[in-house]
């Protein structure tokens, strides 16, 4: 049999033994190489089978080559798709970024309106332009600094410490760092959402709080402002930059943002004390709790120079205020990223408003004072800090501030511990006054007759330094009974004693004693129980224990108004801005008066015992009365219900509540009680 | 009034005298309901009679120990503010650099951190505010009904402490001390006090007998 001899080594036989055949081929293919010369001998069979398995081999190579390309174009389409996706993700965050700018630029010009009443003179108030923001130039930064300084001061004044500015923006990057990972996760996206917009809403107060700071040198402020406002948009250009930069890294590189969250989590740590914890917790609260009284004054005719309408604008400032807590270089502004992402969405707008809407303030108690050895009679908060002075039946007077506080065990209360005690009465503390205008000195007035003028220590000072006697100031002794009130204002000092008589006084002038108020020269005559001011510190409201109500114009010493009422009043508190005088009564009634014509205005049955205590908010909208029935109630004055009701303290003998007080400034009420301790609610 | 007519209600209403501060019927311990039955009994026994000391410091029955001598040295160091006041006019840090009582011993003030040699009057006030603020600790004594054996302990360091403010003033205010104690007998009561529940040994009581009727020593301690 003849074998083809120009068949490939690599070709399968077609026939005969395959064994036989291959073994064959072998030899011929070599031969073949020794001599290529030789002329082939072509058989059709042969050359049939050639062609076949040359068409075969193709067949086979062609299918390969098809699988290749298959996967090719699966390959494009794949990273075609990928593209469109980073594509689709650019434009969207581009378009973010315009919308966040121009939402900004309007909020800061609303800012601006609403605060001078001027619009804000700013070209580019338009919807977001094609130009890329551009990078901050280095004159701008570093007047952007000096702003953040500005603002940062400002909050130190009012006794925001660098630690919570600290504490703070750990939290905002803790919640960022779950931004992060969860990006993807739209469900996970709105919490997180949420919480930075109770973050926001956190900082938001803050930056209110520096407002009032501000008010009050409104001439230094212009200058401020406008830092503020400068720095604020180089801010923003670098936070935005921030944001761009931060989340293309996310889409491309998983690694970084591993990195990233390292980064982040090693900031905690180390400063989050429990002490500081406690701390910014208190803060927290306390400023959540100044929006809602904000959002009351707003309701009410809005004492607050910033508006509702403001808050985006103000979260975002509030975002810089946190940033510049910040360290300055850290490249990654994510501090200003977190808050600029999230304040300028609309749905903060709804979750601000909303809760401004619902919102009824509920009072819970949230510091205890105990260090008093007996009864706390009456109580007086310092006029702007968040500090008070309380005066005991243990003789003595102690000052508390409510920054410095002990943790306490389990409760959710916590606890003060007095920074200062005021040792000078040799018999019970009756009654107290803060200073007004003079915000560094308090009165007291006491069972031994005599008034004492006292010069506030520093609320830095502590409680084991040595001993000062100029704290003490001077002794007004004129009164020869118990002095069972004292009210303070413009500089002047109106105390009732037992003696019967009440006494108007100039406290640091060389004869203090201005004025001595009697309704009747007989001894008999029924003593005063209390007394306050009114009308503007021209007049002298004084309850008398037989339950008469005098009204005493302080220029000529003469009674102008008497009211006769048969029940022994405890208190009496002028209205801040109306004609009205509040009485409290043994017969548990509180009983309002018109100042001018001495009508009984409204009367109510206010509590199931002796009603004692009586303070009116600064704003003349809400009345706080304490009782031996051992509750406070809080009134609302227009429709005069009562609001809220809190059971306080203990009895002792059937003694209960003593005082109770408004801060003149910051939420917070106080009451006093027999049992030795004071308590603040915010 | 119709309701105190049936009912005595005892509280010292804004614009009483002086005189009449505190000044209602004694209420029987039995009736009093309140937590702070104890200070209330011990400030009725005192306001009664000062000087009574065996009537002051006689525990009704069935009252818990600890609550008693508690509640008694608050009732002490809330007095013995009177003596600080007096001894602030005239005990200065320029003429007592230290807290001496006899030449033996100088006290060191404990309300710091490092115990430190304040002037007498800085220790009078520290010890008085440190004493304020333990026992008014939440933590330590965070009922006034029952008080945890190991807080019980801790009032032995304050009647120490506050023993060397009355020892400084004899010693070196004897004026103040005599009118002071004329007034409220206090030492006494304090000396009786200490002894008679062995709070503190009796050597480190080194101011003399205050005066022959003083029961110290007769009793059961």
């Amino acid at each position: 049999m003849k074998i083809p001899t120009a068949m490939d080594d690599s070709s399968v036989s077609h026939h005969n033994g395959g064994q036989v055949g291959s073994q064959i081929g072998v030899s011929v293919n070599n031969k073949q190489n020794d001599e290529p010369s030789q002329s082939v001998q072509y058989s059709i069979p042969g050359i049939l089978h050639f062609i076949q398995h040359e068409w075969a081999r193709f067949e086979l190579e062609r299918s390969q080559w098809e699988v290749d390309r298959a996967e090719f174009e699966a390959r494009i389409a794949f990273l075609q798709g990928e593209r469109k996706g980073q594509e689709n993700l650019k434009n969207d965050l581009v378009r973010r970024i315009k919308m966040l700018e121009y939402a900004l630029k309007q909020e800061r010009a609303k800012f601006h309106k609403l605060k001078y009443g001027v619009e804000l003179q700013q070209g580019d108030v338009r919807p977001p332009p094609e130009e890329p923001p551009a990078e901050p130039e280095p004159a701008e930064r570093a007047q952007w600094k000096q702003g953040r300084q500005l603002i940062k001061q400002y909050l130190q004044e009012i006794g925001y410490t660098d630690t919570i500015l600290d504490v703070r923006s750990n939290r905002v990057r803790a919640l960022l760092g779950l931004n992060n990972e969860e990006v993807e996760n739209p469900n996970y996206r709105n919490y997180d959402k949420q919480q930075h917009d109770r973050c926001d809403y956190s900082m938001n107060h803050m930056v209110r709080k520096y407002d009032y700071g501000k008010e009050p040198r409104k001439s230094g402020v212009s200058a401020g402002g406008g830092y503020n406002e400068e720095g604020l948009s180089v801010q923003e250009t670098a936070a935005v930059f921030a944001n761009f930069e931060f989340l293309t890294n996310q889409e491309m590189d998983m690694d970084e943002i591993d990195d990233l969250d390292a980064k982040q989590s090693h900031h905690p740590p180390g400063k989050q004390g429990e002490e500081v914890d406690h701390e910014a917790e208190e803060v927290l609260n306390e400023l959540n709790l100044l929006t809602e009284r904000e959002a009351d004054g707003g309701g009410q005719g809005d004492e607050y120079p910033v508006g509702s309408g403001s808050s985006g604008g103000s979260a975002v400032a509030a975002g810089a205020v946190a940033g510049a807590g910040e360290a300055d270089e850290e490249p990654l502004a994510l501090g200003e990223l977190a808050q600029l992402t999230v304040s300028n969405e609309p749905e903060a707008y709804d979750v601000a408003s909303a809760n401004k809407e619902s919102f009824r303030k509920t009072w819970n108690a949230k510091y205890t004072l105990r260090s008093h050895f007996d009864g706390v009679r009456a109580l007086a908060f310092h006029p702007t800090e968040p500090a008070l002075v309380t005066a005991s039946e243990d003789h003595t007077l102690k000052l508390w501030n409510l920054q410095r506080t002990v943790p306490a065990k389990k409760s959710a209360g916590l606890d003060v511990e007095p920074l200062y005690t005021f040792r000078a009465h040799t018999a019970p503390v009756l009654c107290l006054a803060m200073g007004a205008p003079r915000s560094e000195e308090c009165f007291s007035g006491g069972l031994d007759g005599t008034i004492r003028v006292w010069n506030l220590p520093p609320p830095t000072a502590d409680p084991y330094d040595p001993y000062d006697p100029a704290v003490q100031g001077a002794v007004l002794r004129d009164h020869t009974d118990a002095v069972w009130s004292l009210s303070s204002a413009h500089g002047r000092l109106l105390s009732a004693s037992a003696d019967g008589t009440v006494r108007l006084w100039a406290p640091r002038a060389a004869r203090p004693l201005l004025s001595t108020l009697r309704a009747d020269e007989s001894p008999t005559a029924p003593a005063p129980a209390a007394a306050d001011f009114a009308d503007a510190a021209s007049r002298a409201a004084v309850v008398y224990r037989d339950g008469t109500l005098l009204l005493y114009d302080l220029e000529t010493g003469q009674p102008v108004l008497r009211v006769a009422c048969d029940s022994p009043a405890h208190r009496v508190r002028s209205h801040p801005t109306l004609p009205l005088l509040v009485t409290a009564h043994e017969d548990r009634h509180i009983r309002f008066w018109d100042g001018v014509s001495g009508r009984c205005a409204h009367t109510m049955v206010a509590h199931l015992d002796a009603v004692t205590g009586l303070a009116l908010d600064p704003n003349g909208l809400f009345l706080l009365s304490g009782s031996h029935d051992c509750s406070v109630r809080l009134w609302n004055l227009d429709t005069k219900t009562c609001v809220q009701e809190i059971t306080a303290h203990r009895k002792k003998f059937d003694e209960s509540i003593l005082d109770v007080a408004f801060h003149p400034l910051r939420p917070y009420i106080a009451s006093a009680g027999a049992d030795g301790l004071a308590k603040v609610f915010v | 009034m119709a309701v105190e007519a049936v009912q005595i209600l005892r509280r010292n209403r804004p614009g009483s005298k002086a005189k009449d501060f505190c000044r209602w019927p004694d209420e029987p311990f039995e009736e009093m309901d309140s937590t702070l039955a104890v200070q209330q009994f011990i400030q009725q026994t005192i306001r009664r009679d000062p000087s009574n000391l065996e009537a002051i410091l006689k525990m009704p029955e069935a009252q818990d120990e600890g609550v008693w001598k508690y509640e008694h040295l608050q009732e002490f160091c809330m007095e013995l503010n009177g003596l600080a006041v007096k001894l602030q006019a005239e005990c200065k840090p320029e003429t007592c650099t230290q807290m001496t009582a006899t030449e033996q011993w100088i006290f060191l003030c404990a309300a710091h951190k490092t115990p430190k040699e304040c002037p007498a009057i800085d220790y009078t006030r520290h010890t008085l505010d440190g004493a304020a603020c333990l026992l008014n600790s939440n933590k330590y004594f965070p009922s006034r009904v029952s008080i945890k054996e190991s807080s019980v302990a801790k009032l032995g360091s304050v009647c120490r402490r506050v023993y060397r403010i009355f020892s400084h003033a004899y010693f070196h205010h004897r004026a103040i001390f005599d009118a002071f104690e004329k007034e409220t007998h206090l030492c006494k009561r304090f000396t009786y006090f200490v002894t008679k529940y062995s709070i503190i040994s009796k050597d480190i009581l080194i101011l003399p007998k205050l005066d022959d009727e003083t029961p110290v020593g007769e009793s059961e301690a």
